[in-house]
């Protein structure tokens, strides 16, 4: 009688090893698939909000981080107070001065991409 | 027949299949290819900088002038309706902006991606694909010109219609 609940009870501890190593397993596996799904769906946001269009820690961007205007010098109009004509000028002479740095019309012109510029045009047929 | 066999041998086609492309536009194309590939890194990485600054400053013109200003009007009890009308088609066009240029920038990268060798027809289309849509994004450009240019119109037009309440100071 004796044996048999020394035999029962030196069970109980191997039994409970056993659960809280299958609940240990079961906790990292949910973990880490957890994390994956986290890290596909910021991916997918990263992708779909077009922040990657304005990340250039990507590779290939490096050469061109310093093209990018980093300051905040952009003058700002109030937007409360009194309206009158000096007001109405001043902010005309601010809103030429902010829009002159995008006043160029050149900007994405698809002749870059051109077939001759790339060298990939259909030779001249030869006579 | 022996003159078909001896000009042209299966001539690929490209997009449009009216012009179908001769092996030696293939073979140039396959020749040109590094060259054409390095051209395109380059183009591409230039884009992102240029496109950054510019929606930096659509975005600052939008929302630290014409609302602001549109707001101040309105504020003062002024008539706004076509200025904010200005603002709000800008904002769109903005948003068309950032969206062709996000479609123009996925298709330049995986472009680059492309072995013009192993497919050179393949590779052709991709740049015709690329300069269709860097057009549009060429067109959202001129839109939004456009509309800082209307808005500015819309100021002087502004101006004239309450030339007797701005000189006296604000409305009401």
């Amino acid at each position: 009688m004796d044996d048999l609940l020394a035999g029962h009870q030196a069970e109980q501890p191997a039994a409970h090893i056993a659960w809280y190593r299958q609940q240990m397993v079961l906790f990292v596996a949910g973990s880490i698939a957890i994390a994956l799904f986290l890290v596909f769906v910021s991916m997918a946001l990263y992708v779909s909000s077009g922040a990657a269009q304005l990340d250039l820690s990507r590779p290939g961007y490096k050469n061109v981080q310093n093209k990018v205007d980093q300051s905040d010098t952009f003058e700002s109009f109030s937007a409360s107070g009194t309206v009158d004509k000096n007001v109405l000028d001043q902010f005309q002479k601010l809103y030429d001065k902010q829009t002159k740095q995008v006043d160029n019309s050149d900007a994405f012109s698809s002749s870059a991409l051109d077939d001759q510029a790339l060298g990939i045009d259909a030779p001249a047929a030869s006579e | 027949m022996i003159i078909t066999a001896v000009v042209g041998s299966a001539p690929a086609f490209a997009q449009d299949a009216a012009a179908p492309m001769t092996d030696e536009h293939i073979d140039r194309i396959k020749s040109s290819c590094q060259s054409a590939l390095a051209t395109l890194g380059q183009i591409h990485a230039n884009d992102a900088p240029t496109y950054i600054n510019r929606n930096q400053t659509y975005f600052s013109v939008s929302d630290k002038l014409m609302a602001h200003l549109n707001s101040r009007l309105t504020l003062n009890r002024f008539d706004a309706t076509q200025l904010v009308k200005t603002a709000s088609d800008y904002n769109t066009a903005l948003l068309r902006f950032r969206t062709a240029y996000k479609q123009y920038d996925d298709t330049m990268a995986a472009l680059i991606r492309t072995d013009c060798k192993k497919q050179p027809v393949g590779f052709y289309d991709a740049v015709a694909d690329a300069r269709d849509q860097r057009q549009k994004v060429h067109d959202a450009v001129i839109k939004l010109q456009t509309l800082i240019a209307q808005y500015r119109k819309d100021i002087q037009e502004f101006q004239i219609k309450h030339v007797a309440q701005l000189s006296g100071g604000s409305n009401g």
